[in-house]
């Protein structure tokens, strides 16, 4: 049985359970479906993903998608980078000696504008529903290439919120740690427990539920036994190490940034060589309606360190083939600054940037008009971003599941991969 | 909650031992001689408790599925409690309960939680969890507020219908304003604040959609009728009746509703705004092309019904709340079905779509019937619900839970579980002891935090176990349970462990404070063999302070009281209780 047999007899299955209201929609999606998604579902690319989360989105035009010499452009200069002919940020120095392995999309553009619609979209891909709860995309690798027997959870979330696990279910949703780089809570023995008294503990406690169980004989009780079960194991692995920075050595910490997010980003490299396939990273702030240059320069400063040497030190570990680290936030802002020196919610134009397993680097593709306004060449869909990051976990766009109404659900709302930065 | 409920406590005990009326409990000297009462202490349910069960009946006969047995008289006390109360029984009131031989004491004991002040705040809490949105600005609604109006409307058991117009027609101001802190502390506060003057709490649910006329439509249908109309916005619905342009339509009732902020920005300080209606559909600068075509519509009800007055949002709450609305009452029914019952006639709960039929759909129709009768009287409802063969029976294979012939045992709301595990610790004594004034920040915190790792979603609730790792280390390692199974002065393992009386008297105390039942005569023998094992093992020492978390560093310091081996192997055994599934789920 070849590989597309394999997968129409499980999506029969699915159409099977989802019932035939779903049948219409469900060919469409087959027919729809190119030899190329195929193909990208045959051959991942990576088997990790990193999502630097730039929450609050991120002004394109004082970033990624320099405007040198406009009006409202601003005190920042642009400086040339590693890839030919791309120009970033004088701000961002290092990320910009890393641009030779960096895919930057600047003709990212959408219809939502305010906070939680655009970061429900960037998160799931779908613009929010209240009739299905979409999993975040961190859900839909856990779901799909976690691994049950696993001592760390498959979707990470350093600094959170993210999005959650949708109709997967809360299992599938982001381990949030709230410290990055630190021991997630509570993994520690409370005060007065050692080893010994834990097990002690839970013997106690597996008398209680052996017999709770046999006399309800409830799924339910099974299933909490099962992540009662999975949280010690996750207490006592050394694989837990992954989430704490503190015993990586003095510089790696410094060329990260000693900042929340420079920890976050260290230890999604670490989650990530612990088999973690999911790791999203948030740096919070770039809502700057006020003291717009300021504010950038001085989250720059930030994530420049922690990207650069993300990708620098992936890429030293021979990791940066098999690890897509994707940079974006929920829009751009506007070129025009307000009264306040802030610049507004501006999804029409905005970029993104990916790096590593299977995206080729040293290009920016697209391009706004002079201001930064409006996409003039190469416009992007997120889901067009969302067809490229799954095709390069090895997942299928296309793949199509029933939500619990029994509505067909297709991964990435219809989007394209985008193939001029595929290798 | 908890300095309320010893009170509470005392008077319902008071009240049954002076021969107690339909609001006292059952008396812990009534003779077992004295003849059952045989009239049901609540007429007004009757009819429609024996049609529900009749037709329930009818459909497990039709299923091939025999009912469960009845559950224990401790099971249903505990069982009511929850649901009703949000907390666990006093273990007193168990002991009370188990020896009453009355046949009446089930709806007696349901007729006082019903009127006992846990009612309110439990619902209060409910419903909060269901009406203001989870991703909602939190500088736009005051929760404080909103709970303080809720929690009046229960207290008074307000007709349901009224509750919704009042909401879906709020006018007036949102908020008293203050310390932005100081109303987030308010809001994750169990005890309900009396409503502020000139404020009308109830315009929270309409302020938390300022700017989304859409969003406001939707939540609309889908919350006090089931009907999920905002499918509709992007589509004709390919199922149903509806268009783009009922939707439409329907959204221009709300399309005058004007939020204002009553004054400026100010860092640190809860907002305020104005709700009210303008003469005419206005749309911002920054309004979408749909808000402005909704601004131009004539407002229309779900089935026609032009609403040409001058007030059409409070002419829609009109509507909606009608007697002869079809889904208003089948919509709030089901809701509350699906919490007692662990899943709705229709699920989910808020999708009451033709294509989506309900399971026993005469049942549901009697019951929303009924309740439309009686005035939209929510007692009346759960007095009613609680009183079916159905809900008093115990747990049974899926097959027979499928059609409520068994009771589905199911993880108690996130809230409810935390109060209980407050209750049945006490640690509340030991923390106001040890930290005097900052008790109520870290209550506040702690609350915060359980809320944040539970995720809670009332709105979601299901029958299935939908748990996380998070949640399992917050009650393997976490404070709560840690410091709330130690045997810290004032709290509950002290208290027992200075009971008189061995450790079959101590063994049961803390499953009444638990379970709420008491153990039977194996388990008591299996966990004096569990002391006695432990007791004989050395102990190795460790640090007392090697947890984290809020309150990482008071611990070692005051009221720890746990001396022997013996004492730390209660510790446990308690430990272990409040761990268990038996305590965390409501079967």
């Amino acid at each position: 049985m070849d590989t597309q047999d394999k997968r129409m007899t499980i999506d029969r299955r699915r159409l099977l359970q989802a019932g035939f209201g779903g049948l219409g929609a469900w060919l469409a999606g087959r027919w729809l479906a190119t030899p190329e998604a195929s193909a990208a579902e045959a051959k991942p690319r990576a088997d990790a993903c990193i999502v630097l989360w730039m929450n609050g989105g991120p002004s394109h035009v004082d970033t990624f998608d320099p405007k040198p010499g406009t009006k409202e452009a601003g005190p920042f200069r642009a400086i040339k980078t590693s890839a030919k002919g791309v120009s970033i940020c004088e701000h961002l120095p290092r990320v910009a000696a890393e641009a030779h392995r960096l895919a930057i999309l600047r003709g990212m553009t959408s219809r939502e504008g305010s906070h939680e619609r655009a970061r429900q979209l960037g998160h799931t891909g779908h613009i929010p529903n209240p009739t299905v709860d979409h999993p975040a995309l961190g859900a839909w690798v856990s779901a799909r290439r976690g691994d049950p027997k696993a001592e760390l959870p498959a979707f990470v979330s350093l600094g959170g919120p993210s999005a959650g696990g949708g109709f997967f279910g809360r299992a599938h949703g982001p381990f949030v740690v709230r410290e990055p780089g630190r021991p997630p809570e509570d993994m520690a023995y409370g005060p007065g427990v050692s080893a010994t008294r834990f097990d002690r503990r839970r013997a106690a406690l597996a008398m209680l539920e052996d017999s709770f169980e046999k006399e309800t004989r409830s799924a339910a009780v099974t299933e909490r036994r099962a992540v009662f079960a999975q949280a010690v194991r996750m207490m006592r692995s050394p694989a837990a190490a992954a989430f704490d920075v503190s015993s990586e050595p003095a510089a790696v910490r410094e060329a990260y940034g000693d900042t929340a997010f420079g920890r976050g980003c260290l230890a999604a490299r670490r989650l990530v060589e612990a088999g973690v396939p999911f790791v999203e990273v948030s740096l919070d702030g770039w809502d700057t309606h006020e003291d717009n240059f300021e504010r950038t320069k001085r989250l720059m400063g930030v994530l420049d360190p922690a990207m650069s040497a993300l990708i620098r030190d992936l890429a030293e570990r021979r990791k940066l083939d098999r690890t897509l680290v994707v940079w974006m936030g929920e829009f751009g802002r506007t070129p025009r600054l307000n009264g306040r020196g802030g610049r507004d919610h501006h999804p029409a134009a905005w970029s993104a940037v990916l790096a590593g397993g299977g995206i080729r680097g040293g290009l920016a593709l697209g391009a706004t008009d002079a201001q930064g306004e409006k996409v003039v060449e190469r416009p992007v869909a997120v889901a067009d971003l969302f067809a490229t990051i799954t095709s390069a976990m090895g997942l299928d766009p296309l793949e199509t599941v029933p939500s619990p109404g029994g509505r067909p659900i297709t991964l990435t709302d219809g989007g394209q991969v985008v193939r001029e930065i595929v290798l | 909650m908890l300095r309320r409920t010893s009170a509470w406590v005392a008077l319902a005990l008071l009240s049954a031992c002076s021969g107690g009326g339909t609001g006292g409990l059952p008396s812990p000297t009534a003779a077992p001689s004295s003849p059952p009462a045989t009239v049901a202490p609540t007429p007004a349910t009757t009819d429609i408790v024996s049609r529900v069960d009749a037709l329930l009946e009818a459909e497990w006969k039709a299923a091939g599925v025999s009912p469960a047995k009845p559950a224990t008289d401790a099971q249903f006390l505990r069982r009511a409690w929850l649901d009703l109360a949000g907390t666990l029984p006093p273990p007193e009131l168990v002991t009370t309960f188990l020896a009453d031989p009355a046949p009446d004491k089930r709806a007696r004991a349901v007729d006082a939680l019903l009127a006992s002040p846990h009612f309110a705040e439990r619902w209060a809490a409910y419903w909060e969890d269901i009406l203001i949105r989870d991703d909602v600005k939190g500088n736009l609604v005051d929760r404080a507020a909103f709970r303080a109006w809720l929690h009046a409307r229960f207290v008074e058991n307000a007709p349901w219908d009224r509750v919704v117009r009042e909401m879906v027609a709020a006018t007036g101001k949102s908020s008293p304003g203050g310390p932005a802190r100081e109303r987030r502390m308010a809001a994750q506060n169990d005890d309900a604040e009396p409503e502020a003057e000139g404020v009308n709490g109830a315009t929270n649910w309409v302020v938390q959609y300022r700017g989304g006329v859409e969003d406001l439509a939707g939540a609309t249908a889908r919350t006090f009728l089931g009907v999920q109309i905002q499918c509709a916005q992007c589509h004709d619905h390919k199922t149903e009746n509806w268009t783009t342009t009922d939707f439409r339509r329907f959204a221009a009732s709300f399309a005058r509703t004007r939020v204002r902020p009553v004054e400026e920005k100010e860092k640190g300080m809860a907002r305020a705004f104005e709700v009210d209606d303008g003469k005419r559909g206005r749309v911002g600068k920054k309004a979408t092309d749909e808000a402005r075509e909704i601004a131009t519509l004539a407002p229309t009800a779900l089935d026609g019904t032009e609403l040409e007055g001058d007030a059409p949002r409070a002419e829609l709450a009109a509507w909606i709340t009608r007697a002869t609305n079809p889904w208003f009452s089948k919509a709030l029914v089901n809701r509350v079905w699906g919490l007692f019952f662990g899943r709705g006639f229709v699920e989910p709960v808020d999708d009451l779509r033709p294509s989506n039929p309900p399971r026993a759909p005469a049942v549901l129709d009697a019951l929303a019937a009924d309740f439309a009768t009686h005035g939209h009287d929510l007692k009346h409802l759960l007095r009613t619900l609680c009183a079916t063969r159905a809900y008093g029976l115990a747990g049974g294979p899926p097959a027979a839970e499928a059609t409520w012939a068994a009771f589905a045992p199911r993880p108690l709301p996130a809230p409810v579980l935390l109060d209980a595990v407050l209750t049945a610790t006490r640690l509340d004594p030991w923390l106001e002891d040890t930290l005097g004034e900052r008790a109520d920040a870290l209550r506040a915190k702690m609350r915060e935090r359980f809320r944040f790792v539970f995720d809670v979603d009332e709105a979601g609730a299901r029958a299935e176990f939908d748990g996380t790792i998070p949640q399992a280390l917050l009650l393997l390692n976490g404070p709560l349970v840690g410091y709330g199974s130690s045997a810290l002065a004032g709290a509950t393992l002290a208290d027992v462990l200075a009971m008189q009386g061995g450790d079959a008297a101590k063994i049961e105390a803390l499953y009444l404070r638990t379970l709420s039942r008491r153990p039977t005569a194996e388990e008591i023998s299996r966990w004096v063999r569990f002391l006695d094992e432990a007791a004989s093992v050395p102990e190795e020492p460790v640090a007392k302070t090697n947890g984290q978390g809020p309150l990482g560093k008071i611990g070692k310091k005051r009221g720890w009281v746990a001396k022997t081996p013996r004492d730390r192997a209660y510790e446990d055994l308690f430990w272990a209780l409040l761990d268990s599934s038996e305590f965390a789920f409501q079967h």
